[in-house]
């Protein structure tokens, strides 16, 4: 049996579907959180004995879609037959919610509607006849708080029995022709002057809606072109200061002690068994497994914050107030909230992109929203800043901003490519109420990243870091490298011919080409592959560093100037994610050219910024450009001849359609 | 009433403000309403069927009281029903009040 969850946007569907099959889905305090269909077994104290899948469906404000996450919620009430609804109703807006309850009760498909954040309604004094309610919608209705599992139970057990019945529906539109734009215009009006019929006799507010209240005054100020923007930036900083320079890596220092205890104690138990092996195990798996793990700390005290700031209702705000800025680059407000979720993972920030509208700027965003550093890349950017920069809290800071900045200049450079044509770009978003953050959801979503980052640290990353460790053991001839021959080993040979094409870079060893190359399965695995190909391990704990002689190991054995270093960096943060990431835009973009552009816009960026940093850095340090400088700005200028190209190309044929237009314009005013 | 009062401000607001007042057509959109006040939507008009049919579904459409909370200069937040939303100045301009 499937029981589907419709209602509006933001009506705490994902919320009540997590409390009855117990997972850990999503949510957050503004509409269009949940973008695609999840389904999962209830649990059994609400099913019994039976076999009951519970859907999760995006908000939808009617069934006729307007943004592509609100067409998957349509087309599965419609078509995937459903054998009951659960229609979640946002109590404290009762009358815009009715106008999709009384579309879902037309379906033949019985309905039973949750009224849901009756607790807000409580607080607030707003009264619901609810048994009126329920004989003017002839189905059930219950008040449910899902996020206190509060009415949840009697409401599935119903919708569960009621399976298979049929509801007579309390409003039916009239037989028009669908294609007439007046006659539906006015079906529509006729079912919401029914709406508002209904709402009038069963509610009674004491606050009225229109009223100014704290939260408005509140609500002025951050979304205040320069306040609103202001405090953006500081509370984003507050989140990188906190889990990057402050709590993060206090837990970090004690969590890789561990890790270095338990390291010695896997190396102690193979003293005895042969050097590869030993070195295959505690260096290669535990060493570079844990260099990984060490960071997870950090992650997670992100993870934490992020999860505040998505259930207080702050991210709508910041939408709003960033709205004029991303637009005149061509984007719009909504691509913000990938850009936010983007710094946790960049696959559900791709995803989030469905909530824009306007196609182009759907694609443009999701191409650029992975130019925020996300969770995994935070290893990557801690073990430079511990092991270059002392630890200064400035190279995260930077890395963000920069980041931000390249999203700006990636969307100019999508403007003028595919030829900016003036469009109305309207935006509209609903700002939801405050609300104060629960700790508890903001634990359960931490420790659920945190079991997928060790998932991963103990699958894809384990399995990398071992290949890497054999392939650098090994010679093609499948003997035992030598000391002091290393540049024969089979990883050496791979990576070399790419080494090459970094040096102008200033990174252009065998070595960080193979971990960079390694970046693209798993970020992390930057970090874990230099941690094997070094045999460095201890990459957080700059103190120990710092004692075990006064230049820093891990710098030394580098070889890297913090010039490089930086460029090194930068080069990891701005190439194109992982594939993970990649294939996720593949499925979001649903076009060829434009994921290819995608990648070949993050390689060219990586490569620029690398370029610049190491070319311009060791300028000003040393007083001349570095190696490589001439092939570096050839390799530039063949990139730049690229892009001309290719926006030529992009123009001709959008002289094209923009022509045949216009034919066709003309013919019909002759006609 | 509400009606009554938009159209006094139609009356006296003429020039003296800039933004989207029409003057030939006699119209007053969003971006020239007072914070705080409700007015009556008189027309919706974004030259795109689907975002107005999407503004409907919210419950802005003709004949519909809107609330004004406060205005920027690139946007501002409305009341339509129960729920409070930011709109940019385009939308603004499309709503005729």
């Amino acid at each position: 049996m499937r029981i589907a969850f419709a209602g509006n946007p933001n009506s705490g569907k994902t919320t009540m579907y997590n409390a009855l099959t117990g997972r850990n889905e999503k949510i957050g305090n503004w509409g269009g959180v949940t973008v695609g269909s999840k389904e999962f077994q209830l649990k059994k104290e609400f099913a019994g004995d039976k076999e009951v899948i519970a859907v999760d469906l995006p908000g939808a404000y009617s069934m006729s879609p307007f943004t592509p996450e609100e067409g998957i919620t349509s087309e599965y009430v419609r078509t995937a037959n459903p054998d009951a609804i659960v229609n979640i109703v946002d109590a404290t807006n009762l009358s815009r919610s009715l106008f999709f309850t009384t579309q879902l009760l037309e379906l033949g498909i019985p309905v039973v509607v949750a009224l849901n954040k009756t607790d807000i309604n409580e607080k607030e004094g707003t009264k619901i006849d609810v048994n009126k309610l329920s004989a003017k919608l002839n189905c059930p209705v219950f008040e449910t708080v899902s996020t206190e599992n509060k009415g949840l139970a009697e409401m599935i057990a119903k919708a569960i029995s009621l399976a298979g019945t049929t509801q007579k529906a309390p409003y039916l539109q009239a037989d028009i022709d669908l294609h007439d734009k007046n006659a539906v215009d006015a079906e529509d009006r006729k079912r919401y002057s029914f709406v508002n019929g209904i709402v009038s006799e069963v509610e009674t507010r004491k606050t009225l809606s229109a009223e100014t209240t704290s939260a408005d005054k509140l609500d002025g100020v951050l979304t205040n072109p320069i306040a609103g923007i202001l405090i953006f930036a500081v509370v984003m900083w507050g989140v990188f200061w906190i889990s990057q320079t402050w709590l993060g890596p206090l837990v970090a220092d004690w969590l890789v002690g561990w890790i270095e205890t338990f390291q010695g104690w896997v190396a102690g138990q193979l003293e005895n068994s042969p050097a590869i092996l030993s070195a295959l195990l505690a260096d290669g798996i535990v060493g570079g497994v844990g260099a990984v793990v060490g960071f997870l700390p950090l992650v997670m005290v992100m993870y934490f914050l992020i999860a505040l700031l998505e259930d207080c209702g702050y991210m709508a705000r910041v939408s709003a107030v960033m709205d004029p800025i991303f637009k005149r680059v061509g984007l719009s407000g909504k691509s913000v909230i990938p850009v936010v979720i983007g710094t946790g993972c960049g696959i559900p920030a791709i995803m989030a992109c469905r909530t824009i509208r306007d196609e182009r700027e759907r694609r443009a965003t999701s191409m650029l929203t992975t130019f925020i550093p996300c969770g995994a890349k935070i290893p990557v950017i801690a073990l430079f800043a511990g092991a270059f920069f002392n630890g200064a809290g400035w190279v995260s800071t930077l890395s963000y901003f920069l980041g931000l900045v390249l999203i700006f200049l990636g969307a100019l450079l999508i403007k003028g490519i595919t030829g900016y044509k003036y469009r109305k770009s309207f935006f509209i978003m609903e700002l939801p109420k405050w609300k104060k953050p629960s700790l508890k959801f903001a634990f359960k979503s931490m420790m659920e990243r945190a079991k997928a980052y060790i998932i991963k640290a103990a699958t894809i990353i384990l399995i990398c870091n071992t290949v890497v460790q054999i392939m650098q053991t090994f010679d093609w001839h499948f003997q035992v490298v030598e000391e002091g021959a290393e540049n024969t080993s089979i990883l050496a040979s791979i990576a070399s011919p790419f080494a090459i094409l970094l040096i102008p870079l200033g990174f252009g060893v065998w070595q960080l080409a193979a971990a960079a190359i390694t970046g693209f399965i798993a970020k992390e695995n930057v970090v874990g592959t230099l941690a094997v190909v070094y045999a460095l391990t201890s990459f957080i704990d700059t103190e120990e560093l710092a004692m075990t002689g006064g230049a820093n190991t891990v710098a030394a054995t580098m070889g890297l100037t913090s010039v490089t270093a930086l460029a090194y960096l930068f080069f990891n943060l701005y190439t194109p994610p992982c594939f993970a990431a990649i294939g996720a835009m593949n499925s979001e973009m649903k076009s060829r050219g434009w994921l290819w552009g995608a990648i070949g816009l993050q390689l060219g960026t990586g490569y620029t910024i690398a370029f610049l940093i190491n070319q311009f850095g060791t300028l000003f340090t040393e007083g001349h450009f570095a190696a490589g400088f001439v092939p570096g700005l050839i390799a530039e200028a063949c990139m730049v001849a690229a892009l001309i190209l290719i926006a030529r190309k992009v123009r001709a044929h959008f002289d094209e359609q923009y022509a045949l237009h216009k034919s066709a314009n003309a013919a019909k005013a002759t006609a | 009433m509400e009606l009554a009062y938009a159209m006094d401000k139609t009356a006296a607001g003429t020039g003296s403000k800039e933004g989207s007042y029409d003057a030939a057509a006699g119209r007053m959109t969003l971006l020239d309403a007072e914070p705080g006040q409700t007015y009556i939507i008189r027309e919706i008009n974004t030259d795109d069927d689907e975002m107005n049919s999407f503004l409907f579904r919210l419950g802005c459409y003709q004949g519909e009281p809107i609330t004004l909370i406060s205005k920027k200069k690139q946007s501002c937040i409305v009341v339509i029903k129960d729920g409070r939303y930011n709109l940019d100045k385009m939308l603004s301009e499309a709503i005729i009040i």
